[in-house]
Parts: structure tokens; C-alpha cells; sequence
């Protein structure tokens, strides 16, 4: 399959329930490389589930999941899929509330994540540059000292964003970046993801249609753990299916 | 209080009962008549005795007993009555100072008397004994042996049973095989059934004794085991014969296996059964509530310490002082209680554990009520600090019981139906272990039912699982941890309570307990009644298999904990994990 | 580390020249003396130094990690048990039953040393021992644990379980370890008669350069990145697995670490008390430990070694002077410090500072900032 090569992402019949309850169903999803790509879905249609499931959070009670050439990411735990390069931000944003805004994104930064290179690690003048580079790409330059739990919740997510840039993930996989935002702040992160196009390949969920409409070049929509539809913005909101999930309207016509 | 002991605090009304109790248990029977048959056999002679003698074992009478006993041993006298006629007489143990004592006829047990009504006093040399000769003394022997065989008292039977089919003796085949007909009870006629084959082993006969092993397997007799592996090792014995007993011992020795098998089983789960008891309430505060209380063992003590002051209020009544090592102007500081005892005895005394149990259960649960508005309900939000808090309420609660009930340990008498036990086809089983299984049982289902059955369950759930989301739907959670916390505690009470029939009670009972119903309920999964049942079961039995396959408690203890490290790494949430799709 | 150390760096140098320079010196001095400072005080405080040393290596699992383990005592009696049995070798035909063996395996009826006992005569050996047993046996326990990632409550109650398996274990005589009553009646160290002041004072100093090792290297790798991650992991695990560190490597290098300063803490503290045995290994010494850090201050590394020496001073007041209350003094201390003080005496004055506003703003104790809302969730079963 030479075809294989040109994703970054394969998903193919996938499957996992949680104490009877399908979470995800005969789930089959590709990701081409650098590709920004939106998944929508109304509430328990597995959008998060997904995510675990490619972050290895949770392991699929069958099918596979592959990163790149051919890396089973089901044999793998949450660290190691990270070390390959898939960065994840999760839908509340999680930062290390007790460490400044600067060790955040520290703690972060690429690299060796042995028990003896933290040891002996210290913060060279590079380091701290690309440190300040980032914090400066999510406005945060200002706050380095700051402890992470003063932040607001918007800035939060920023320095979530940050943490992930500082990993320079190959694919990156961004649950509800808006959530909580101001307009404002929405606007800027729909920005920013779009500045990383073409960087890195990335997912993101989303349910402010605006937010999507913004960003969005192709659409997936899940519904009940499956992949309902594909397609670009417009294509996706005039689906008869995805109107009668998202609508409960019956065909009228 | 020993039972006995009720004897100096009994009224006298009690004390006619007490004896007219004793004077209903007296031998059955028409005891005149067996007097006079004594008197008969004693005064005739030759073949006439020998078949009296045969008779009166027939009697199962213990004056039988005494008197023959005395007459082998050249007791019984002569006295030679003014009508010419000879009165045989025993002569009573306590003597005056000059050797002499009453005689009392054996006739009718009176004592003897002259004509004004003195009592009549001999000494040994003053009157003739009733001679006995070599004949007469063995065939004495045999009748006192076959004497019991017709006691009235089961238990009597059965050891006389027992008796003579360990005496190798053939010749009481017979005796046994007309006792037999004659028997009623299940116990006694297989205990003569075996002692019957027991002894047709030493026939000379390879036929009769190849039926005596038939029966001793199909009885399986584990009495009987050495004789047969003898006989089968025997090279002298018919190789019939030895076949057969090889086989014999082979079906005894898998019934033995089996015995074990079961016993050990029945002890597991009545240890099970403790454990659960135990780890219940920790399964309420610790896996549902999330609170580490370290003073769940003191909850416990509670509840064994209940069950001493019930059981001393139901006789002398307790008391207590402490004095502080403080004085207030020259006073010196103390406290103390004196309650009054009901002084009960007989049913009412022994009913005193059915009152244990709901007092266990409430002073625990008042205990637990305490500790949660005092110390836990500030911790809800740091359960590995609750840890530190309430270890601090454990060692204070377990110097207050020092200082209250003293160092040692104090003893709570089980009452009389929790003792003793029951077997089934040579498995034992003790009441107290039956009755633990049983409460285990009980306490289970009721904590089940409250769970998942009654309001306040569905409350305590929705508390436990989401406390500030229960709050904002108007559960008033502060009462429901309350009564959820003092309802863990209240069944820590209530395992305290069947401790104290079971073990000793002292400060640190609950610290024995601690870590064996931490570790259940971890097993178990936490938040999981079931679980914990599992677990409590399953390390229960394999303790007690551990055990008995390597003959030594603590190992097997320390194979189990280990076990339960290694369990934990193929199932790290228990066998019945809670599962949750939150993040973290 | 969260403010400027200048007043802990203080209170460090301070510590050390009180404990390392003036206190040996004033035992010199000729009893009698106003300021004389007996052998008596000089044994204790190597006692609670030992100690305070336990304290660090727990705060280092506890205050710093966020694995809260309740069998640090294991390891501190296996250091201990290491040096004892050096030290047993060391009596030489001196005991009760005047044999070149221990005189508790003449009572089991041993005519000749066991094999394993053997290299024990060797200084060297038992040292390297108190270092590696203690290693080997958390690196078993701490790889099965984090591997499976056994956290926040379960953790506690296993390492529990295993200090009591422990315990168990070395009160058997068939361990050949001197079974109930451990090892004591001690005579020699390194040639040197143990029973002479001058060597207890020796073996004082010994401590508290120990000590102070331990909070430099202690310091150095919290202030580190590892140090960092360390926190991370106790404030947020699963996030710190996100960021593509293997936390079970890093929980297993702190909990080693501690095992080994824990048990060369009991090494030291073996020769000073002259007694080992199982009673060592109870799990209520453990719980002790850990109040020690609870009272001192957790998240810092002065903390432990003060509360350590404050429940044990107070421990020796009350036992003396109260002998029947004093486990209700030491009961109703715990409960109220971690009532009232979450900060412990460290951050007494931080809280103290802080009162006048909660006075007018009352709230309940739970909403101090200086407890994690995580470590609430920690105490959740683990939903994998």
C-alpha cells in the first residue's frame, strides 16, 4: 500500500466500549500530512474518546491505529505516543497550576525526557530564547514569572497551546481550544492555528460553528462513534444527515 | 464472670429451681426395683449370678456402676440382720475419729439403724465383705464395661461404645451386636457399627474379616486408619485381605483429604466472613466516602468494649475512675461511672448478646458521628490528611480505652449457644463460625438493601459520587456524610461486637484488624460492596489454604500480601473497579 | 523554593554550626558546667537528627511527589538491620554464650555462622548492604506499583502492607535475624568500643553531616528540571504523561532514593540506640514519619527535619512527665495540626500573616492554597 505513506494518521475499524456503552464504533479516519482538519459532533459522539484513543489514554477494544510510516500507536503508552511527536491540549485546560508560566513551557520544550537529562538539565541561553519564542507566538511573554494558576482561563489555554508548540509535535490534536474564550480570544486562536498550518498536521474539535467557519478546510463529522459525513464547511452543513443528527429533523421531503 | 460464679449472687428461689433441676436429671428407671436386683445378685451365687450380673448391665443404672465397682474392689459388707437374714451395705467414705463410718443399705440407700433408731457405725474389720472370686471379679468387669452401653445419656453411650471397639477384645461382638438392635441414635449406631468391625479385624477368619474392612471403608473410619495400614502391610496376613485394606486405607485417606478439604474451606470462609464483617464499614468511609480512617479499628474496639459493659450490666455492673495527673486548688482532677447491675442469670443472662448488637452498632455510629463533625468533615477535600487526623484520634481513643478499661485485655463470656459445635460426616463445624457466616451474611444484604433499596441509599450514592454536584441539587450532603459516616462506623461496631465472642478484647483489637480490611477493600475495588465481599472471601480462604499447606500463619500471611501487590498489577482499580470516563 | 531561601539558607548555616561545632564542644566541657551538654542530650539529638533525616526522605515522596507512603520505616529498619548485623559480628565471642557467633543463633541451635552472614564481618560489605538492600527491595516494590500505576490511596495502603509484611517477616526466627528481639548488646565499630562517649559523639557528627548531605542533595534536585517534574507529578500526573515523560521512571528514582537515605539514616541510627529489632518495621512508625513531616512543613526541606525534632522532643517530655496521657497529647497534636496547620510550623508564619484576613473573611480550613484540589483526586479509584 503505497498509498499508506501519505498519512499522518490512519484509523481504520476501530472499535471500543465502555461497559457496554459503544463509545466509538467501526471508526475509520485518515490524515494526510500538514493538513488542518476539523472534527465536529454533537455531545457522546466520541470526539474525545477518539483522542484518547490515539494518545493512548485508552486502547481500543479492536481495530487499528497507526502514526506515520506504519507505528502502531496501540502498543504504546501516553508518554511514548507523545515522544513520537503527538501533542495534545485537552478540553479543560490543564497546566501545572504550582510552576511558573516559564517552566511550564519548560517542562515542555522538545527534547530528552530521561530521569538523568532532567537531572543535569539546565536552562541555556538557546533554550530560554526558544522558551521566550514560544511564550511570545501565545502572547505569554509578559507572564513568564507568573505562577500557571494565576492566569485567566483564556491565557490558560494559550499556555496549553505553548506547552504543545514547545514539543514541536508532528501532529497535534486540539480538543475545544474556544472554550470559555472571549470572541476575541477566539478570534487570535483561530489565528494562531492557522499560522501553524502546513507546520504541523493538526485535529481540532470544535463546536462554535464560527470558530470552525474560521478555520476550517475539511470538516469530519462523528456521530455515535462512527464518521457521519466528510467534506468542506459547506458541503458538511448541507448534509441532509448531519442536519437530521444535529436537528432531529425527519426527512420532509 | 465465670458461670459459676452466679451461684454467690443468686437469690434463693434460683436456688430451688437450681435443685430441682438436678433431682430431674437422676437416672431414670425404676430404682427400687434395680436395688433389689443389686441386693439379689449379691446375696446369690454361682450360675444364678453370672446371668443376674448379665442383667443388671442392662440397667445403663450409674448406682449399678458404684455399687459393682465397690464390690469388685471388696466394698460392699454383710451385716447379719436379727431375722438371720444378710443385709449388704456399703459403708459411707467419711469415717470418725475412730475409724468407723454409717452403713448404708443398698436396698433401699438408708442408712443402718438398731432397734432405738441410732444409726449403726462399723469399722472395715467389723463386718464380713462379699466375697468375690476370679470368675465373679472379671465377669464384674465386663458388666461395668457393657454397663454404659445402656446409659440413658447419649454422650455416655457413645464413649462406652467407642471403649469397647478399641479394646480388641472379640468377645464383646456380641454385646455390641444386641446393643445395636436396641439403639436409637444415628451417632451411637455408627460408633458401634465401627467398633463392631473393629474388632471382627482380629478374626481369624479372611471372610468375616474382609466384611470388617468392607464396612470400616464404607463408614470410613479415620480411627481405624492404622490398623488397616498395618494389616495391609502385613505379609502375613490372607493377601485377600490385604488387598482389601489397602483399598480401605486408600478411600479412608481421600475421605481424610477431604475432611480437611472442607474444614479448611469452612474455616476460610468463616475467617472470610470476620474479614468482611471488618472491612464493611471500611468500605462505606473508605471506598465510598474516600476518608482514610485510620480510627476505623478504634471503631471496633468500640463495639467489642460495648458488648463487655452490656454483658457486666446484665450481672455485677461496671464501673470506672480516672484520675488526671492535674489538681485544681489542692482537688486533684478525675472522672469516672458507676452503673448498677441487673445481677441476671440463667436465659436472661445469656440473652445479654442479643442486646450487644444494636449497642455496638449505636455507640459505634454515635463514635463515628463525633469523629465526623469533630475532625473529618474538614478533610473531605485532603483524604490523605484525613489519614494523619485520624490516626491522631486513634491513638487517643486507644489510651482512653486504657485508661478506661485497663492495659489488659477484659473477658466477655460468649453465651452458651454460641459455644460448642456441630459435626457433619467427621467435618467440624463451631457454632460461633456458623453464627459469624451468618451474621456476615445479615449484614450484607441489609447493607446492600439500605444501598441500592431505600431513599437515603440513593442519597449517600449521589453524595459519594459527586459531592458538590448532589449539593447543588439540594441534597443536604453535610447530613448524608454524617449519617453515611456513622453508619460505617456503626457496622465497625457491630464486627467489634462478634470479635468479642470470638478473640480477646484490649486497647488495640481494631490495630490487628487494620491493614488485613484496608487491603480488602482495595482488593475489592473501592466503592464496590460486592468487591469487598469477593475480596474478603477470597483472602479469607486462601489464608487459611496457605495456612494448612505450609503449616505456618505467617507465612501464609505474607505469601497472601504479596499475592494481593501482584493482583494489583493485572487489575490496579480491585476486582470490581469503579470506572469513570473522566479525565483524571 | 517557592520564596527567596535566604531566610532558610540562614536558618541551614545556623543549624549546622549549632549542631556540628557548638553542641560537640559544649559536651567537652566538664559536667557541672553551666553550659555542659550531657552524653545523654548528645545521644538523643543523633537520635532525633536520624530522625529528621527519615522525615526528608518522606517529605521528598510525600511533599514533593505526591506519593504519600506509609512504609518508609521498611527501609530505614533494613538499613538498620544491615548495620546491626555488622555490628552482631563485631561482638565476637563477648555474648552471654562467649561463641564466635551471635549468641541468638547458639539459642537456635547453630554451632556455625550461615552462609549469608558471612561477609557481614566486613565493614565495607555492610555499608554497601544498607545502601543496596534498601534500593533493591523499593526498586521490586516501586517497579510493580508505578508500573500498574497504583497511585494516591492505593499506594499508601500497599507500601503499607508491605513494611507489615516486613515486619512479619523478621519477627520470625527462622529469618535467622534475631526474630522478636532483634539484634543488641553492641560492643565494637570499626574497632572502636561504642560504649565510649567520644565514639557516640563521633557517630553524632557522622549524623549530622548525614544530614546536611542529605538536604544538599535533596535541595539540588528539587531545584533541578527533575524537581520540577517531580512537582508536576504530584500536582497533575496524567498532564505530566502528556508531555511525554515516563512519570513511573520518575516516581521510581525518587522512591529508590528516598529507600537509600532512609536506610543510611538507619545505619547511623542503630550504633547510637544500640537496639534493632521489628518493632522497627510496625507500621506506626511509619505513620509516625510521616506526621513528623505533616507537623514540620511538607514541601520543604527544613520542615521535616523540625518536626521531627519537635514530636519527638515532645514525645520525650510527655512521656516522662505525663506518662498516661501522652499518647493523648501526641493524638490531639496530630488531629489539630492537620486541622489548623496544613503548612505545618514552616508556614506558621505565612499562615499567621494571612490570619487577619481570614478573620474577617472566615472560610473553613479546607480552601488553603496551599492544598491541591488534586489531591483530591488522587484519592479517586484509578479509572483505568
Amino acid at each position: 500500500m503505497s498509498q499508506a505513506k501519505k498519512f499522518i494518521l490512519t484509523l481504520e475499524e476501530v472499535n471500543k466500549s465502555f461497559e457496554g456503552f459503544k463509545a466509538i464504533s467501526n471508526l475509520t479516519f485518515y490524515m494526510d500530512d500538514g493538513e488542518l482538519r476539523v472534527i465536529i459532533g454533537p455531545n457522546g459522539a466520541g470526539k474525545s474518546s477518539m483522542m484518547d484513543l490515539i494518545t493512548g489514554r485508552t486502547k481500543p477494544d479492536s481495530g487499528k491505529i497507526e502514526f506515520g510510516f506504519d507505528t502502531d500507536l496501540t502498543k504504546l503508552n501516553e508518554a511514548e505516543i507523545t515522544r513520537l511527536g503527538i501533542g495534545r491540549k485537552f478540553q479543560t485546560p490543564s497546566v501545572y497550576n504550582e510552576h511558573t508560566v516559564f517552566e511550564n513551557v519548560w517542562l515542555s520544550l522538545e527534547g530528552s525526557r530521561s530521569v538523568w537529562t532532567t537531572l543535569f538539565s539546565r536552562v541555556t541561553p538557546e533554550r530560554r530564547e526558544r522558551i521566550y519564542q514560544v511564550l511570545k507566538t501565545v502572547a505569554l511573554d509578559g507572564k513568564a514569572d507568573w505562577k500557571a494558576g494565576a492566569l485567566s482561563h483564556g491565557q490558560k489555554q494559550w499556555l496549553e497551546i505553548g506547552m504543545l508548540l514547545a514539543l514541536n509535535p508532528k501532529l497535534l490534536l486540539v480538543d475545544e481550544p474556544a472554550a470559555g474564550m472571549t470572541d476575541e480570544e477566539t478570534h487570535k486562536t483561530g489565528e494562531l492555528l492557522l499560522s501553524l498550518e502546513g507546520k504541523h498536521s493538526i485535529v481540532v474539535i470544535e463546536h462554535d460553528m464560527t470558530f470552525v467557519r474560521q478555520i476550517a478546510r475539511k470538516v469530519t463529522v462523528l456521530h455515535q462513534g462512527t464518521v457521519l459525513c466528510e467534506g468542506t464547511v459547506d458541503e458538511v452543513q448541507n448534509s441532509e444527515k448531519v442536519m437530521e443528527v444535529y436537528l432531529g429533523r425527519k426527512k420532509k421531503h | 464472670m465465670k458461670p459459676l460464679l452466679k451461684f454467690f449472687v443468686i437469690p434463693a428461689g434460683w436456688l430451688l429451681l437450681a435443685l430441682a433441676a438436678v433431682a430431674a436429671e437422676a437416672p431414670s428407671g425404676d430404682t427400687p426395683a434395680i436395688r433389689q436386683q443389686l441386693v439379689q445378685t449379691i446375696l446369690s451365687s454361682g450360675a444364678d449370678q453370672q446371668k443376674l450380673l448379665g442383667g443388671l448391665s442392662e440397667t445403663g443404672s450409674k448406682l449399678v456402676g458404684e455399687v459393682l465397682l465397690s464390690w469388685s474392689r471388696g466394698g460392699v459388707y454383710l451385716y447379719p440382720a436379727s431375722d438371720g437374714s444378710q443385709v449388704p451395705v456399703l459403708l459411707e467414705d467419711s469415717q470418725d475419729a475412730t475409724g468407723k463410718a454409717r452403713a448404708i443399705r443398698i436396698s433401699d440407700g438408708q442408712f443402718l439403724k438398731d432397734n432405738a433408731g441410732k444409726e449403726l457405725r462399723f469399722g472395715d474389720s467389723e463386718l464380713t465383705t462379699a466375697d468375690t472370686d476370679m470368675r465373679l471379679r472379671s465377669t464384674i468387669r465386663q458388666t461395668l464395661d457393657t454397663l454404659d452401653l445402656s446409659s440413658p445419656d447419649m454422650d455416655t453411650r457413645w464413649s462406652a461404645v467407642t471403649k469397647l471397639g478399641n479394646s480388641q477384645k472379640p468377645m464383646y461382638v456380641p454385646i455390641l451386636q444386641a446393643r445395636l438392635a436396641k439403639e436409637s441414635d444415628a451417632t451411637v449406631k455408627r460408633a458401634i457399627q465401627e467398633g463392631v468391625a473393629s474388632l471382627q479385624l482380629n478374626d481369624h477368619d479372611p471372610a468375616a474379616q474382609i466384611t470388617a474392612i468392607k464396612q470400616l471403608q464404607a463408614l470410613n473410619s479415620i480411627g481405624n486408619l492404622q490398623t488397616l495400614q498395618k494389616l495391609a502391610a502385613d505379609q502375613k496376613s490372607d493377601p485377600q485381605v490385604a488387598k482389601a485394606a489397602r483399598q480401605a486405607v486408600d478411600s479412608i485417606q481421600s475421605h481424610i483429604w477431604w475432611v480437611n478439604f472442607f474444614g479448611t474451606l469452612f474455616r476460610g470462609l468463616s475467617l472470610g466472613s470476620i474479614l468482611l464483617v471488618v472491612a464493611l464499614g471500611l468500605a462505606i468511609t473508605f471506598g465510598l466516602m474516600g476518608v482514610i480512617n485510620m480510627a476505623h479499628g478504634e471503631m471496633i474496639a468500640i463495639g467489642a468494649y460495648t458488648s463487655y459493659v452490656v454483658q457486666n450490666l446484665f450481672g455485677t455492673g461496671f464501673a470506672f475512675s480516672i484520675n488526671l495527673p492535674f489538681s485544681i486548688l489542692g482537688k486533684q482532677l478525675g472522672f469516672g461511672l458507676s452503673l448498677p447491675g441487673l445481677n441476671a442469670t440463667g436465659w436472661f443472662y445469656q440473652s445479654y448478646f442479643l442486646f450487644v448488637l444494636p449497642m455496638s452498632f449505636l455507640t459505634a455510629a454515635l463514635a463515628g458521628l463525633v469523629l465526623e463533625r469533630a475532625v473529618i468533615q474538614f478533610l473531605y477535600r485532603r483524604p490523605l490528611e484525613s489519614l494523619l487526623a485520624t490516626w491522631g484520634v486513634s491513638l487517643v481513643m486507644q489510651q482512653l480505652f486504657r485508661m478506661v478499661f485497663g492495659a489488659n485485655n477484659v473477658q466477655v463470656n460468649s453465651p452458651t449457644w454460641l459455644l460448642g459445635h456441630c459435626s457433619l460426616n467427621d467435618i467440624s463445624f463451631g457454632y460461633n463460625r456458623l453464627f459469624v457466616i451468618g451474621f456476615a451474611i445479615l449484614i450484607v444484604l441489609g447493607t446492600w438493601l439500605l444501598l441500592t433499596k431505600t431513599p437515603l441509599g440513593l442519597l449517600i450514592r449521589a453524595v459519594m459520587q459527586n459531592r458538590s454536584m448532589a449539593s447543588c441539587m439540594g441534597v443536604r450532603t453535610t447530613r448524608v456524610n454524617m449519617m453515611t459516616f456513622a453508619f460505617g462506623s456503626g457496622l465497625a461496631g457491630l464486627a467489634g461486637a462478634f470479635l468479642s465472642q470470638i478473640g480477646n478484647v484490649g486497647p488495640s483489637l481494631g490495630q490487628s484488624y487494620i491493614v488485613d480490611s484496608f487491603m480488602t477493600v482495595v482488593v475489592g475495588g473501592m466503592g464496590s460492596i460486592i468487591g469487598t465481599v469477593y475480596s474478603a472471601l477470597g483472602i479469607g480462604i486462601s489464608d487459611q489454604v496457605l495456612q494448612q499447606l505450609l503449616g505456618s500463619p505467617v507465612l501464609g500471611k505474607i505469601i497472601v500480601l504479596t499475592c494481593i501487590i501482584f493482583f494489583l498489577q493485572w487489575k490496579p482499580g480491585g476486582l470490581f473497579p469503579v470506572r469513570g470516563r473522566s479525565l483524571d | 523554593m517557592r520564596k527567596p531561601t535566604n531566610f532558610e539558607l540562614w536558618f541551614v548555616g545556623a543549624a549546622a554550626v549549632l549542631l556540628l561545632v557548638i553542641l560537640p564542644g559544649l559536651n567537652l566541657t566538664p559536667p557541672g558546667t553551666l553550659l555542659h551538654v550531657s552524653d545523654f542530650t548528645i545521644n538523643l539529638y543523633g537520635k532525633y537528627l536520624c530522625y529528621g533525616i527519615v522525615a526528608i526522605s518522606v517529605d521528598l515522596l510525600w511533599g514533593y511527589t505526591g506519593l504519600l507512603s506509609l512504609g518508609q520505616c521498611l527501609f530505614f529498619a533494613l538499613g538498620g538491620y544491615m548495620m546491626g548485623m555488622y555490628l552482631m559480628r563485631m561482638i565476637g565471642d563477648l555474648g552471654q554464650y562467649h561463641q564466635p557467633i551471635p549468641d541468638f543463633l547458639v539459642f537456635l541451635g547453630w554451632s556455625k555462622l550461615p552462609a549469608f552472614w558471612q561477609p557481614f564481618s566486613s565493614f565495607a560489605f555492610a555499608m554497601l548492604m544498607v545502601i543496596v538492600l534498601p534500593a533493591l527491595v523499593a526498586m521490586g516494590f516501586g517497579f510493580l506499583a508505578f508500573r500498574s500505576r497504583i497511585k494516591g490511596v492505593y499506594f499508601s495502603i500497599l507500601t503499607q502492607a508491605l513494611t507489615y509484611a516486613g515486619c512479619l517477616l523478621f519477627f520470625r526466627n527462622d529469618m535467622l535475624m534475631g526474630g522478636n528481639n532483634g539484634f543488641t548488646d553492641f560492643k565494637f565499630m570499626c574497632g572502636y568500643d561504642l560504649r565510649q562517649p567520644a565514639v557516640q559523639r563521633g557517630l553524632y557528627i557522622c549524623t549530622v553531616l548525614l544530614l546536611l548531605g542529605t538536604y544538599g542533595v535533596c535541595k539540588w534536585l528539587t531545584n533541578s528540571k527533575f524537581g520540577k517534574v517531580q512537582c508536576a507529578i504530584r500536582d497533575s500526573e496524567n498532564r505530566v504523561l502528556f508531555s511525554g515523560y515516563a512519570t513511573a521512571h520518575f516516581k521510581l528514582f525518587v522512591f529508590v532514593l528516598a529507600a537509600i537515605i532512609a536506610g543510611l539514616a538507619g545505619a547511623l541510627y542503630v550504633p547510637q540506640v544500640g537496639i534493632i529489632n521489628p518493632s522497627e518495621m510496625a507500621t506506626d512508625k511509619s505513620l509516625e514519619a510521616i506526621v513528623w513531616v505533616s507537623v514540620g512543613g511538607r514541601g520543604t526541606l527544613i520542615g521535616p527535619v523540625i518536626g521531627a525534632f519537635a514530636v519527638n522532643a515532645m514525645k520525650s517530655w510527655a512521656t516522662r512527665a505525663y506518662p498516661d496521657l501522652w499518647l493523648i497529647f501526641l493524638g490531639s497534636t496530630f488531629i489539630l495540626v492537620t486541622l489548623f496547620m496544613p503548612r505545618g510550623i514552616v508556614g506558621l508564619p505565612a499562615q499567621l500573616g494571612g490570619l487577619k484576613k481570614r478573620w474577617l473573611n472566615r472560610k473553613p480550613v479546607d480552601v488553603d492554597p496551599a492544598v491541591t484540589p488534586k489531591e483530591a483526586e488522587l484519592a479517586k479509584p484509578n479509572p483505568k
